[in-house]
């Protein structure tokens, strides 16, 4: 499988006023194509921070000290930016240079954020914006990156003539893959774009057949007037839209420009919901946040990361916040999407039961650092960190004879004066002396599970 | 469908507020006696029996012997039926009634620019000062809103007052419009203009843009001094709540789809940080209204300002019940205004 | 033996660390730590020698008659200032930082009179109407609706109108207009900490509701009340002068900063000093309590003192 994210040795320290808090001492990772890594700690471990790295979402106290590899689709992305050196970063360390830098950095990755990394946030009762209506905050995603693909979606239809209309109906009903043959004829006659409006009205449960042909006959729309259909066309082959951006601020005339795609973003969420299994998606779009539980929130926060088919999803203790069985729903749906759409995603949690439900990989982290990373069964049943396995002790089980949750014994360094050599020896039951001078180097101790820890290797 | 809903229910709302307000008005008026309300109807040239014979018809008249909550509902049908009694002061002697519509005109104006003005300069200044937080522009704005917000409401006047009509001489230091302007002009008759009584729109339709616009000139002053006074607190409330906006969820969320900084404050931020600030507005219009009329007063502007302190000089019972009613009704229109605004703002609050 | 060392293990604790003390210390860290807090809080102590000062020993700072202005007809027209007269002179010929050593007593202590009563009676009605709810409490919120609904600026001038015009009227009608906001503070902070689990617990052995009310309510109550007096003063000196300012200062003849102002206004083209300085007085007053006031307001925030 290919890699399509690479971070080497990434740090990630913020700047307080008592001192350097030292949240990610140089983590690897890599995240391959489709698949689910899971990534475990303890809160303060630094995880939220690592995603929050890769999405170049950090708070502008935040300094990423420089020699950090963020590597995503072969493109280093911090390599633009003149970071700190780690001896420059003392007591006379210039706060303001950083935060322009962090600016930039935030600025500069604006267009990858969303369309080729999204987050999906831990709580989904603040993380929706109150005021705005579902669709809208859906549509607000589609129209920063791709609104190429909502002008092709309407001028398709536009385009769709009487013949195309029978030629679609005949694939619907004689093809075997009706995806790929879909595909290939909205290539042939270019209408890009039908073919998932045709797809999203076969996919309904709850039309009869008779509806659904009645409902693609109608997909037929009329020319609208030429001022935006000049509009529609320029965007729809991605030339630049100059006055058109000036017209956009007229209110009257926004609303037959830009208007027209927000209604069609609309469209599309309605899709995107109903594919999370939303019912009543057509009237979902037009609800508040208010008025929807905490599962309907995480699925709406699910649809926005999905709305540009990002490479890849990080999800910030996505169920935490949930009850079980809503939970359950949402992890069901995820395992559902993984299958389905070929995206790679890094689930966040702090509870390893969750992980196991969905992951391929689980990465352990501790102190900033990534201390055992490697396929699920061997984390689960060869676990090697002493860190690691104290976790697994601490998943309460159920069973007659045990009666008390083991723990790990202390707590979590403060990270603005962490422990020489390896973070965990303080806490450590197999505590040596280089444990406390040296910082163990990552081992790969059998095929793909790798594990930074002095009781292994030589 | 359901924000009309909203509005009829609040609009119902404030009926007991409003019966509130005339009681407590009634009460202002009867507290000092009889002898004070009679005083404006009873003819000063009678003596002796005859005097106390009118007395006795003016007790009958206004059922003055009658138990004071029975009173109340005589007073009130009166006050229903638009019969607020006589006025007695130096600047106008007669009904309340006409009173009224010679001087709620200009109050009205002054409050509408003034509270205009407030929002147009507030919103944007309240805003970027918190974006830019720390920025040069976050400091001297903090300084200057902090010395607004302590000053007494007369020396912002005073001090627009000396700035821009003493040294540049930009605007005429008081009045509400040039007397002369208005010599033989048909449509203004005994310090009245007709027909909606507000000088300026007045003018505007009988086409004197000559005094229209004079009138303007004169109210940009008093009406800049007012804002003055009370955009300090906007701007202070806009930038504390658009910083705790700034910190939360959603915010991050909006940034994680990719979407620009300007529609991350302009679409997600200002609009959910302008809400405290338009429920908290109300207790900032009582501040306003109280502005009129200290502005009134020093710009020397016949508004209901001005007469309810001349009221209050000449003791003038007629004076102060017109005016507490009718401020009364202007900040109870202007809260139930702020609710709707409130409500369209924010779908929560509709249910 | 055990018994012995417990206590005299308790007698340390008690003079190492009692608990009130330490958080008296804490809180006196946090404000002296915060420069315009503090410089709030030194021209505020400025204003209030000034009041004793005048009270007690007016010969000592040359002031011959604190009750009264002192005229000089001589000179009626104001003059600027310059070495014999330090602010100038306003209409009159009174000079000007004389008439404001004098006047500042009376804005001072009238304006502290309507807060703190008006914080008292708000705080007790609130308080009880907060803890007790149900129908008390609905009828002081629709009382405090009717107050609301009229400006407050208008409300002091009719219930002057009932009164008679004098200063001492002046400050009662705004203690009618102020209590109401005191009233709903307090209730409002009243319900939050009644909210509070400690109250239950106490409520679930048995202590008597007087006794929560005055034990566990209202020390905790006491200091966002404190807070909200100290930005309250500067608003109300402020109003107070403006009354004063319109023309409701009764007898022309006692020194206070609203008049004063009052007596420039007829100069202000020729003579804007005379208007100026005697405001600027009450809004660098009012100024130095709000900065004192948000100072104290960090010292009570629960965020700031963690850190």
């Amino acid at each position: 499988m290919s890699e399509i994210l690479t971070i080497n040795n990434l740090k990630v320290w913020f700047h307080t006023r008592r001192g350097t808090f030292k949240a990610l001492n140089g983590v690897n990772l890599n995240l391959r194509k489709g698949e689910v890594l899971g990534l475990a700690g303890e809160s303060g471990s630094g995880k939220s921070t690592l995603g929050l790295s890769i999405m170049a979402l950090l708070p502008s106290n935040a300094i990423i000290v420089r020699g950090s590899k963020i590597i995503l689709k072969n493109r280093d992305y911090l390599k633009y930016f003149e970071l700190f050196p780690e001896e420059k970063i003392d007591r006379k360390f210039k706060i303001k240079k950083n935060q322009k830098i962090m600016k930039h950095i935030r600025d500069f990755l604006a267009k990858i954020r969303g369309k080729e990394v999204s987050m999906v946030f831990q709580e989904p009762m603040t993380a929706l914006n109150p005021l705005l209506q579902i669709g809208y905050q859906i549509t607000e995603a589609l129209l920063a990156h791709s609104s190429i693909n909502l002008a092709k979606r309407i001028l398709s239809r536009i385009n769709l003539t009487e013949d195309d209309v029978r030629e679609i109906l005949k694939i619907v009903k004689s093809s075997k893959n009706v995806e790929k043959d879909l595909n290939e004829f909205s290539k042939l006659k270019k209408l890009d774009g039908i073919e998932d409006q045709v797809l999203y009205i076969l996919n309904r449960k709850d039309l009869s057949t008779i509806r659904k042909e009645r409902m693609i006959y109608s997909l037929k729309e009329k020319m609208k007037n030429p001022l935006t259909m000049s509009y529609l066309k320029k965007i729809a082959e991605n030339k630049s839209i100059g006055i058109y951006r000036f017209l956009n601020r007229i209110p009257i005339l926004k609303r037959y420009l830009k208007g027209v795609l927000i209604k069609e973003g609309y469209r599309k969420a309605i899709e995107l919901l109903a594919m999370l299994n939303i019912p009543h998606a057509e009237k979902v779009v037009y609800m508040y946040p208010h008025e929807l539980s905490g599962g309907m929130r995480q699925r709406v926060s699910i649809a926005i990361a999905l709305a540009n088919n990002p490479d890849i999803i990080i999800l910030d203790e996505p169920t935490s916040a949930l009850d079980v069985i809503v939970q359950y729903q949402i992890l069901q749906l995820i395992s559902e999407l993984k299958y389905k759409l070929n995206i790679s995603f890094i689930f966040i949690s702090h509870d390893l039961s969750v992980l196991a439900e969905v992951c391929d990989r689980i990465a352990i982290m501790y102190g900033g650092r990534i201390v055992e990373i490697g396929p699920i069964d061997k984390i689960f049943y060869e676990s090697l960190h002493p860190y690691t396995k104290g976790l697994l002790r601490a998943i309460p089980k159920i069973s007659k004879d045990i009666k008390t949750i083991e723990s790990i014994p202390g707590t979590v360094p403060d990270m603005r004066n962490p422990p020489n050599g390896c973070m965990f020896h303080p806490r450590c039951p197999y505590v040596m002396d280089v444990c406390r001078n040296k910082v163990p180097k990552s081992i790969e101790y059998s095929k793909d599970h790798f594990v930074e820890c002095f009781l292994y290797g030589e | 469908m359901k924000l009309w809903l909203y509005i009829i229910r609040r609009i119902l709302l404030i009926i007991p507020t409003l019966i509130g307000l005339t009681i407590i008005v009634f009460i202002l008026i009867h507290v000092r006696g009889n002898n004070l309300i009679i005083a404006e109807y009873l003819n000063p040239h009678l003596t002796g029996a005859a005097r106390d014979y009118a007395i006795q018809q003016l007790y009958q008249r206004f059922h003055l012997n009658d138990p004071l909550f029975i009173q109340y509902f005589y007073w009130l049908y009166q006050v229903i039926n638009g019969d607020l009694g006589l006025t007695r002061t130096p600047i106008y002697s007669g009904p309340v009634n006409t009173a009224l519509a010679l001087f709620y005109p200009n109050t009205i104006m002054l409050a509408l620019v003034s509270s205009i003005l407030i929002w147009i300069i507030g919103i944007p200044i309240g805003v970027w000062s918190a974006v830019k937080r720390d920025s040069v522009f976050d400091q001297s704005t903090r300084v200057a809103t902090f010395t607004l917000y302590a000053m007494p409401a007369y020396m912002v006047y005073l001090l627009v007052l000396i700035i821009f009509a003493v040294y540049l001489k930009w605007f005429p230091i008081s009045g509400a419009v040039d007397p002369l302007l208005l010599q033989g002009v048909s449509w203004y008759v005994n310090g009245i203009s007709y027909p909606t009584h507000i000088i300026f729109i007045d003018a505007l339709l009988h086409g004197d843009i000559n005094i229209a616009l004079n009138s303007i000139w004169h109210f940009i002053l008093p009406s800049l001094g007012i804002a003055l006074g009370g955009v300090a607190g906007i701007i202070r409330l806009l930038r504390s709540s658009m910083l705790e906006v700034l910190d939360q969820d959603y915010i991050r969320m909006a940034r994680s789809k990719g979407i620009s900084e300007s529609e991350v404050i302009n679409i997600h931020a200002r609009r959910n940080a302008l809400i405290p600030a338009v429920t908290s507005f109300v207790y900032g219009v009582a501040g306003l209204l109280g502005g009129v009329v200290v502005a009134e007063v020093i710009f020397n502007i016949p508004g209901v300002g001005y007469w309810t302190v001349q009221a209050l000089l000449n003791n003038d019972a007629g004076g102060i019940l017109g005016s507490t009613l009718i401020f009364g009704i202007i900040l109870v229109t202007a809260s139930l205004i702020l609710d709707i605004i409130y409500a369209a703002l924010d779908p929560r609050v509709r249910y | 033996m055990s018994k012995n060392i417990g206590l005299i293990g308790r007698r340390n604790y008690l003079l190492k660390q009692n608990p009130r003390i330490e958080e008296l210390k804490i809180s006196f860290k946090i404000f002296f730590t915060n420069p315009t807090a503090v410089a709030g809080f030194v021209i505020t102590l400025l204003y209030f020698i000034d009041i004793i000062l005048v009270q007690f020993f007016p010969s000592f700072i040359g002031i011959s008659d604190p009750n009264r202005y002192i005229y000089n007809f001589n000179n009626p027209v104001p003059l600027p200032p310059s070495s014999s007269h330090w602010c100038g002179t306003t209409a009159g010929g009174i000079d000007l930082c004389d008439a404001i050593i004098k006047s500042i007593r009376i804005d001072l202590i009238y304006s502290l009179f309507i807060v703190i009563v008006g914080a008292i009676i708000g705080l007790l009605l609130g308080l009880v109407s907060g803890y007790l709810g149900g129908i008390f409490d609905e009828i002081l919120m629709r009382i405090t609706d009717i107050f609301f609904s009229i400006p407050y600026l208008v409300l002091a001038i009719a219930i002057l109108f009932v009164l008679g015009v004098s200063l001492e009227n002046i400050a009662f009608s705004l203690i009618i207009v102020w209590w109401p906001l005191y009233a709903r503070y307090a209730r409002a902070q009243t319900l939050s900490i009644k909210q509070m689990t400690f109250i239950e617990s106490a409520k679930a052995s048995g202590t008597r509701d007087l006794m929560i009310m005055f034990k566990h309510i209202v020390p905790n109550v006491l200091p966002p009340i404190f807070v909200q007096i100290s930005l309250d003063l500067g608003t109300v000196v402020g109003v107070f002068a403006t009354l004063a300012f319109i023309g409701f200062s009764p007898t022309a003849n006692i020194p206070e900063l609203g008049y004063l102002t009052s007596l420039g206004l007829n100069y202000i083209s020729i003579a804007p000093w005379s208007v100026i300085i005697p405001g600027l007085v009450i809004t660098v007053f009012a100024l130095a309590v709000n900065l004192m006031g948000d100072g104290l307001r960090d010292v009570i925030d629960p965020k700031r003192r963690s850190v």
